[in-house]
């Protein structure tokens, strides 16, 4: 009897998680393969055989323009995540901790601007920031800027990448910390208030650490596409909102294809990103333990 | 088997062969059977499915193909887009097999040895006749006419005139210091040529290492300047039309673009001279609509479409009998001379073979 048990047991693990690891290993695993194929010429686009070689990996290591890039990227990446999440949490914190009753009717207004497309919100964006767009129309009218002398910056310019950017990832990353929020034990801010904590004080000691979790999560829902991006910087980027999903795309699809060192640069990301995340991940495990 | 029967060869169904048979061995015993065998070889002429054409945006447009449809009633083609060569070369190396496609004529080369295509056979495009021989010429490769020609014009300079004041009839407007922010380039390994023929080079098309690292480092220091490197023509000219453009790297097609919405633009033939290509109609290896696709070539190459094109699209046709209808355009576009595309006029687009290290060179102009 306990043995038709213990196999019972034994089929539904299996059972529960192979479809989702089949599905990993087919749409995840085998394709970062064949890139990493692509990245040493075991696979080429091009019909002569080539001996396989590092040199992608030596050429781009020892390439100061394509680590620049990739660091420029990280740059405006982590502003974008920085301030994403310093914007959402105000508002997260609002909607879990401020006693509204209307919380999920405002989070559902939060989370609105997702019904509309992706491009769509992106492109309204060069409505108001090109020379004759709202905010430069704004100025003309006011008399600050002459209409030959419109703020240019304001569009195809890294300003432009990394302000779409906040719009469009701002209520998404409002999610986590919401839940991460919604959460918390409330006791324990009336015990820091028995105890004389200030609003503030229990803020800093009590909510702050227990959200982290959830700051945590919505920086990296941020970050990991954003270093990638390539949709918006070639919409409202411009030459300087060039960023390194751009060049990995360009070099599968432009000019004459060199697939090789796309693999290259796109490995080279899914490296660092998971490096990353595994440094966040083991950072709040170890806070958690420490809470325990 | 030559050519024209290679072109013409077929699967036979198993009702097909049936049908032919019979009608061999029972020849003369039985009247319907020259009839069944007739109707048998008909439907082996016939061509099934749609014809697939992949081209670049805005090319699926009726008026550019319309005696097609007079021919094939109701057999509208399929079309993909392509949004360059690499584009093109990627989807075909992913299996996709259009009947038709377009690149440019620099690319004829890379693709006939590619093993993606196969020749035409001029004798099936009745306007084969009519088309620009130079530009015939360029489509060939190892003697076999590998690529049609259908359209051509420049890559050369679209200012306004309102507010740029040149100092030179130059590719150096493109950096021109007092218009900062202003500038567009074109997103593409080719500016490297440009470049090189702006520095003076003899082979801008086939640089040496040393030069081609002076026409990048001629790219790089002048980036700064440049608000844009366009992709999307639509994008570059959505920019120029909003004012956050004077000065474009561009095609004829857009001078006419911006006319039509009333701003003051020129077109500026460098004196370096433009760059000129030719669209390339090139057919897909073992193509199972070989007729349709000669079909759709030729409607491409008849006076109808080619003057349509000159008139809409302000870019030449590779057929010499057309003409715009507009004087302006004949004019400033050099439509009426065949000779306006190549040297020393102009510096037609051709067969790279360094195109590689163009590429990762421009890729770095753009990273840097």
């Amino acid at each position: 009897m306990a043995g038709r048990r213990r196999k019972r047991l034994d089929l539904t693990t299996p059972g529960l998680l192979g479809l989702p690891l089949a599905w990993l290993v087919a749409f995840f695993l085998v394709p970062i393969g064949i890139v990493g194929a692509y990245s040493i010429d075991v696979f080429s686009i091009y019909p002569a055989k080539h001996p396989v070689t590092f040199a992608g990996w030596d050429d781009f290591l020892h390439s100061a323009i394509y680590l620049k890039l990739f660091w420029k990227s990280v740059r405006m990446s982590l502003i974008v995540s920085v301030l994403v999440v310093l914007l959402a949490y105000p508002v997260a914190y609002y909607l879990a901790l401020g006693g509204t009753k209307r919380k999920y009717v405002l989070l559902l207004i939060l989370i609105a601007p997702f019904l509309t497309s992706y491009l769509l919100r992106v492109l309204a964006w060069k409505v108001i920031l090109g020379s004759n767009g709202v905010v430069n129309s704004f100025l003309y009218w006011l008399g600050v800027r002459a209409h030959d002398d419109p703020v240019s910056q304001l569009l195809y310019s890294r300003f432009a990448v990394m302000l779409v950017l906040v719009y469009v990832w701002l209520p998404f990353v409002a999610l986590p910390i919401f839940v991460s929020l919604e959460t918390l034990d409330r006791r324990l801010l009336e015990a820091a208030a028995d105890l004389y904590a200030s609003r503030w004080q229990a803020f800093r000691r009590v909510t702050l650490p227990l959200s982290l979790p959830g700051v945590v999560a919505a920086f990296l829902f941020v970050f990991i596409p954003t270093v990638g991006e390539f949709v918006t910087p070639s919409l409202v980027g411009g030459t300087s909102g060039y960023m390194y999903g751009n060049q990995i795309s360009d070099l599968f699809g432009t000019g004459f294809p060199d697939w090789r060192t796309g693999s290259v640069l796109a490995l080279f990301l899914l490296g660092v990103v998971a490096v990353l995340t595994g440094v966040f991940s083991r950072f709040l495990g170890m806070r958690q333990a420490g809470a325990r | 088997m030559g050519e024209g029967e290679e072109l013409m060869e077929r699967r036979f169904s198993r009702e097909d062969l049936l049908k032919l048979a019979a009608a061999a061995g029972g020849a003369g015993l039985l009247a319907g059977r020259a009839g069944a065998a007739d109707a048998a070889l008909a439907r082996l002429a016939k061509e099934s499915g749609r014809l697939q054409v992949m081209d670049w945006a805005g090319y699926e447009v009726k008026s550019l193909w319309a005696p097609y449809l007079k021919k094939y009633p109701g057999e509208k083609p399929k079309f993909t887009f392509m949004t360059n060569e690499a584009n093109a070369f990627a989807k075909l190396r992913a299996g996709f097999k259009p009947d038709v496609f377009r690149p440019y004529v620099g690319y004829v080369r890379d693709f006939a040895e590619s093993g993606f295509v196969q020749p035409w056979n001029p004798k099936l495009i009745s306007n084969f006749k009519n088309l620009n021989p130079i530009m015939v010429k360029a489509g060939q490769y190892n003697g076999k006419q590998y690529g049609i020609p259908s359209d051509w014009g420049f890559d050369a300079i679209l200012y306004r005139t309102d507010k740029v004041r040149p100092t030179a009839k130059s590719w150096s407007l493109l950096f021109d210091k007092r218009y900062s922010g202003k500038i567009a380039w074109y997103d593409d390994l080719n500016q490297l040529v440009w470049a090189g023929y702006y520095l003076g080079f003899k082979q801008p098309y086939n640089q040496t290492d040393d030069e081609l690292k002076r026409s990048q480092k001629l790219l790089i220091s002048k980036k700064k300047l440049v608000r844009m490197f366009w992709s999307s023509e639509t994008d570059m000219q959505n920019a120029f039309a909003a004012g956050d453009l004077w000065i474009a790297y561009a095609w004829p097609a857009d001078w006419v673009a911006m006319k039509a919405k009333g701003l003051k633009v020129a077109y500026m033939h460098p004196r370096e001279g433009p760059l000129s290509w030719i669209g390339m109609f090139m057919l897909g290896k073992g193509t199972p609509r070989p007729q349709h696709a000669h079909a759709y070539a030729d409607a491409w190459s008849s006076l109808q479409s080619s003057s349509w094109l000159e008139n809409n699209y302000g870019y030449g046709a590779a057929n010499i009998k057309a003409r715009p209808t507009s004087s302006d355009l004949l004019k400033v576009l050099k439509l009426t001379d065949p000779n306006a595309v190549r040297e020393p006029k102009a510096h037609i687009d051709r067969y790279m073979p360094r195109r590689a290290v163009y590429a990762r060179l421009w890729q770095e102009v753009k990273a840097s």
